[in-house]
């Protein structure tokens, strides 16, 4: 038995119809599930940004956000909280840091992670499996005969214990990451150098090191995000207030007989020093995600 | 400029296990252009690249010129490479990537200003030098590409399959090009390619490559009309030549009787005074090969001897516009030549006997698919194979 | 058909005398440049790998053999540091403690957490690269003073916790400063940075072919079934990561604990993480020696840790080429 198959306008747009709703309401419902979430999770950041705009007597009022005089004078408290010791003096020690850092991991992880990509050589993979390993290692296995041999040398209270290993190549987790990257780069390309003429170090500098330059955007980012937040090292390394850095110099705050007088300053202190990390990251969104994304793969 | 001469070359990988170049010798004259060619994985590149020092020798010796350059380092050797992939550096712009060898060996800016716009205009580059890899089309890199190899003057250029990332026409095109381009400069040149209408329209001599091992190095001409095994005769020739165990008849005064299956052909007394290799075979069986288009149709041959010609069914006809290349039943045994690169044919339908043959016509040729079919062998040029070592019967 | 195996034919080379291959040359000259360009380039590495990491690690194991307060020469007392730690040291008893239950609640809620988001962004949703870098931010600030110290005022007695708990008719009290609530508070700060993990699972599952999931509809699998026999075991390769990694990650956790609880482990030790702990020995008491068995002990529990990770991982993960 045969039916009429007959062509309905009206009930193909019901089903359109239907399946356009039903995604709809999904899709809704996801949203809703992952709106309500962020707010809930950057709630006490948003909360903070406006405790920061207001006056001292009101912070602790509510759950509130717009306060009833806006203020700049918590700002102004806390910049200057430790006397003609700003927090101008810890973002530039911060900073200082930071730079050499990121100039050491770039050099000694680039150049290490080079041989490990491209060359071949006795006990590699003895070496790259050590590499691997010490990726791993917690830095409280070493630390303590660090301390004691920096301190031999007289560079407690110097960044020279916070940078120099930087150019060592000791953050194998960005050797790791270059490593992947310029295995991914065709063989060719060095084989064509090499015929032409090009030494190791000017097929490194000039063909492989250009190439690899998403890889080494996200490890400067990470570089500057890890080194900036880093608070044991420096607590440890750094107790002089002329050396302190910004997490150093936020710790004091929480000495029961320091400035918690002033929560205001507090958190417009606190809002200031995440900043960097946040402006950081805006600005290279893109690559660092793809960056995270590629510890795990490839 | 110089010449280049393979001893004994090998390459073994894997503990010895796998052997991808078996003891290779080969004498490449100053300026000329050879092919290597061969199925994929017949040791072609590994050879290639044992020349221009990126792959270790594991026996046997390389001579650039006189000099023994088994030790020397690929920058010594005096040899440019254009890749398959090109190599061309990405983040360069086409006139960096030309100086590159020339930068690297330090030479004053205006020489090499000088010799990447002589390079350029060779290759009609000029409009692009400022442009990035990533922005010129499959052709052009490819230009780039022996922009960089000629920019040096070196001795020897080496090419591992410079056309494969080109589309057909492209391919024909450029073809052309780096052979005027090698005519002009004169320089020795080994071009690895897979593709044998490449091999026998650019080299000078053809070397033919198979699981490591040289099977024939000759001319062209030599090559196609005198394969040295029934291996050479497939490779070489499309479509390919069709072989089949066939046996040889009493030699008689005018020739002798060539039993294909259930039919039979002439061969002439002169094949034999050509071939007086072949009298040894009388009464035994040989292989014979036959090129599809040493076959045609009788209608376009009216006066063809009537010795000479073979009876079948056109089970197919591909009309290629120039010619017509018709498949049809033979009753004889095929003789199937192990090569990785080829399907064998499926095998005829039940009910057609024997195996499937290939004949190219002229376009004047009606024939239709599952006509009746009758056509001329041009016995003069068959090929005759010992069918036990599958070796050529030449002498 | 018969099939004739393609002869060896060896043709005659070139017709001039065979030449005479040098001798005497053993080795090749390229890989021995190439072996020593890379030793080169590795010189900053092996620098730092023997001086900044293997040295002290082997130092560091001698010195916890040791009473050394830095001020007076090391001396010998052999293994009573280990012996005083694993028997008469109560402190370090709740540190282990604590450690253990801030690593075991950590680690599995930001599993699932993650797990649970990525899967929700990987839906098609539009505006997916703005949730995912509103998740991270908190994996970026979250290790900093700035949010410890945040942290402390929300979850304090007068902070916005409280306030928001009381929107449903909850009491509230000073969570930090409670015993039995101090250590959950800088377990959620931990977890309240899972947007790392997150992202390294939204890159899996773009990576999961969708003619998986088109197969197995077709085949009559429902959402969940899909999500268990199809996203589950494809995704348990980067589930592994993930949990290595911030296993050993939470194991060294350190600054949270240490602001939240103003560098005490309090109240009445309930925050002290280990490595605040070993911080307090060493270089607040200068128990170097001390500090140094207590090191050791961690590097053991973490080998130990991952090596059995890795070991159970041969009955759940799954590579797609085995």
């Amino acid at each position: 038995m045969a039916t009429a198959r007959t062509y309905d306008p009206e009930l193909l747009r019901q089903s359109r119809m239907r399946r356009a709703n039903a995604q709809r309401l999904r899709k809704f419902g996801l949203h809703l599930i992952l709106i309500t979430l962020l707010v809930v999770m950057l709630y006490p950041v948003i909360w903070m940004v406006f405790s920061s705009l207001r006056p001292e007597a009101e912070i602790f009022g509510g759950l509130g956000l717009i306060p009833t005089t806006w203020t700049l004078e918590n700002y102004r408290t806390g910049w200057n909280l430790f006397g003609d010791k700003t927090f101008g003096l810890f973002f530039v020690n911060s900073f200082v840091i930071c730079a050499l850092a990121i100039a050491g991991n770039l050099i000694s992880c680039s150049m290490a992670a080079y041989a490990f990509a491209r060359l071949n050589f006795r006990f590699k993979w003895l070496w790259f499996s050590l590499m691997l390993g010490s990726i791993m290692l917690p830095i409280h296995a070493q630390l303590i005969p660090q301390y004691i041999f920096f301190l031999n040398i007289g560079w407690v209270n110097t960044i020279l214990p916070l940078v120099v290993p930087k150019f060592l190549a000791t953050d194998a987790f960005f050797v790791f990451l270059m490593v992947q990257f310029m295995r991914s780069l065709p063989p060719e390309l060095e084989q064509a150098a090499m015929i032409d003429g090009a030494s190791y170090w000017q097929r490194y500098w000039r063909i492989i090191l250009p190439l690899t330059v998403p890889a080494l955007v996200t490890t400067a980012v990470f570089t500057f995000i890890f080194t900036y937040n880093d608070f044991f090292s420096q607590l440890i390394y750094l107790t002089d207030i002329d050396k302190m850095t910004v997490p150093v110099a936020l710790r004091l705050f929480l000495d029961p007989s320091g400035g918690t007088s002033s929560f205001g300053g507090l958190f417009a202190m606190v809002l200031v020093s995440i900043g960097p990390v946040l402006g950081f990251f805006l600005a290279s969104q893109r690559l660092l995600v793809r960056g995270i994304a590629t510890q795990g793969f490839k | 400029m110089a010449h280049v001469t393979l001893e004994a070359l090998t390459k073994r990988y894997g503990g010895n296990a796998i052997t991808a170049v078996d003891n290779l010798s080969l004498e490449i004259e100053d300026g000329e252009f050879l092919v290597l060619v061969g199925p994929s994985g017949c040791g072609k590149s590994t050879a290639l690249r044992m020349i221009a020092g990126l792959e270790e020798i594991t026996d046997g010796a390389v001579w650039i010129g006189d000099e023994f350059v088994n030790d020397v380092h690929p920058k010594d050797r005096d040899v440019a490479m254009v890749f398959q992939n090109y190599a061309l550096y990405p983040h360069m712009s086409v006139f960096t990537n030309i100086a590159f060898p020339l930068q690297i060996a330090k030479l004053p800016k205006q020489e090499i200003r000088r010799r990447v716009d002589e390079a350029a205009r060779i290759l009609q580059l000029q409009d692009f030098l400022k442009r990035r890899p990533g922005q010129l089309s499959g052709g052009q890199r490819q230009r780039v590409a022996m922009g960089r190899a000629i920019v040096r003057d070196p001795a020897v250029f080496l090419m591992d399959e410079p056309l494969s990332n080109l589309d057909a026409k492209l391919r024909v095109q450029m073809r052309s090009e780096i052979h005027r381009l090698q005519r002009r400069l004169g320089t020795t040149t080994i071009y690895v390619t897979h593709d044998q209408v490449e091999a026998m329209t650019m080299g000078d001599r053809v070397a033919l490559l198979k699981d490591g091992v040289l099977q024939q190095v000759d001319t062209p001409a030599d090559m196609y009309n005198r394969p040295a095994n029934t291996f050479v005769a497939t490779f070489i020739g499309s479509p390919a030549m069709n072989l089949f165990h066939a046996s040889l008849g009493e030699n008689g005064d005018d020739g002798s009787r060539l039993a294909l299956g259930n039919q039979a052909l002439h061969v002439s007394k002169h094949v034999f005074d050509r071939r007086p290799g072949l009298r040894a075979y009388a009464n035994q069986p040989v292989i014979v090969g036959i090129r599809p288009e040493d076959m045609e149709d009788t209608a376009l041959v009216p006066d063809g001897a009537q010795g000479n010609r073979l009876h079948s069914k056109a089970e197919l006809v591909e009309a290629l516009g120039s010619d017509q290349i018709v498949h049809f039943a033979l009753d004889a045994q095929h003789v199937d030549v192990v090569d990785p690169d080829l399907l064998t044919d499926i095998a005829p339908e039940p009910g057609t006997e024997g195996s499937f043959c290939i004949a190219r016509f002229s376009a004047k040729s009606q024939i239709r698919n599952g006509d009746p079919l009758e056509l001329v062998v041009d016995t003069d040029r068959l090929q005759f194979f010992d069918p036990s070592s599958g070796l050529a019967i030449h002498h | 058909m018969s099939t004739v195996t393609a002869p060896a034919a060896r043709v005659a080379p070139a017709k001039r005398p065979a030449r005479a291959i040098p001798k005497g040359r053993g080795g090749s000259p390229v890989r021995r440049a190439e072996n020593r360009a890379a030793y080169l380039f590795l010189l900053p590495w092996f620098i730092g790998l023997f001086g900044i990491t293997i040295i002290p690690i082997a130092a560091s194991l001698v010195l916890s053999f040791t009473d050394f307060d830095i001020l007076s020469p090391p001396s010998w007392i052999g293994l009573d540091n280990y012996e005083k730690l694993l028997t008469g040291d109560r402190r370090f008893m709740n540190a282990v403690d604590v450690t253990i239950r801030y690593v075991g609640f950590s680690v599995p809620l930001i599993l699932v957490f993650s797990l649970t988001i990525a899967v929700m962004l990987n839906r098609g949703l539009s505006g997916l690269a703005i949730y995912r870098s509103l998740f991270y931010i908190p994996s970026l600030i979250g290790a900093s003073v700035g949010i410890g110290i945040l942290w402390r005022e929300v979850f304090g007695e007068r902070g916005i916790f409280n306030h928001f708990i009381a929107l449903f008719g909850f009491e509230g009290r000073g969570w930090i400063t409670h015993p039995n609530y101090a250590l959950d508070v800088v377990i959620a700060l931990n977890v309240w940075t899972f947007g790392a993990s997150m992202v390294i699972f939204l890159a899996a599952l773009r990576q999961i072919p969708n003619s998986y999931y088109e197969a197995a509809s077709i085949d009559g699998a429902s959402a969940l079934q899909r999500f268990r026999r199809i996203t589950l075991p494809l995704l348990t390769p980067v589930i592994f990561f993930n949990m290595v990694l911030l296993t050993i990650g939470s194991f060294q956790s350190f600054t949270q604990a240490f602001v939240v609880s103003r560098g005490t482990g309090g109240p009445i030790d309930s925050t002290l993480l280990y490595t605040l702990y070993l911080y307090q020995r060493a270089f607040v008491h200068l128990d170097m020696g001390y500090g140094s068995a207590m090191a050791w002990l961690l590097l053991l529990a973490i080998a130990a840790m991952t090596a059995f990770v890795f070991w159970t991982a041969r009955y759940w993960v799954f590579y797609g080429d085995r």
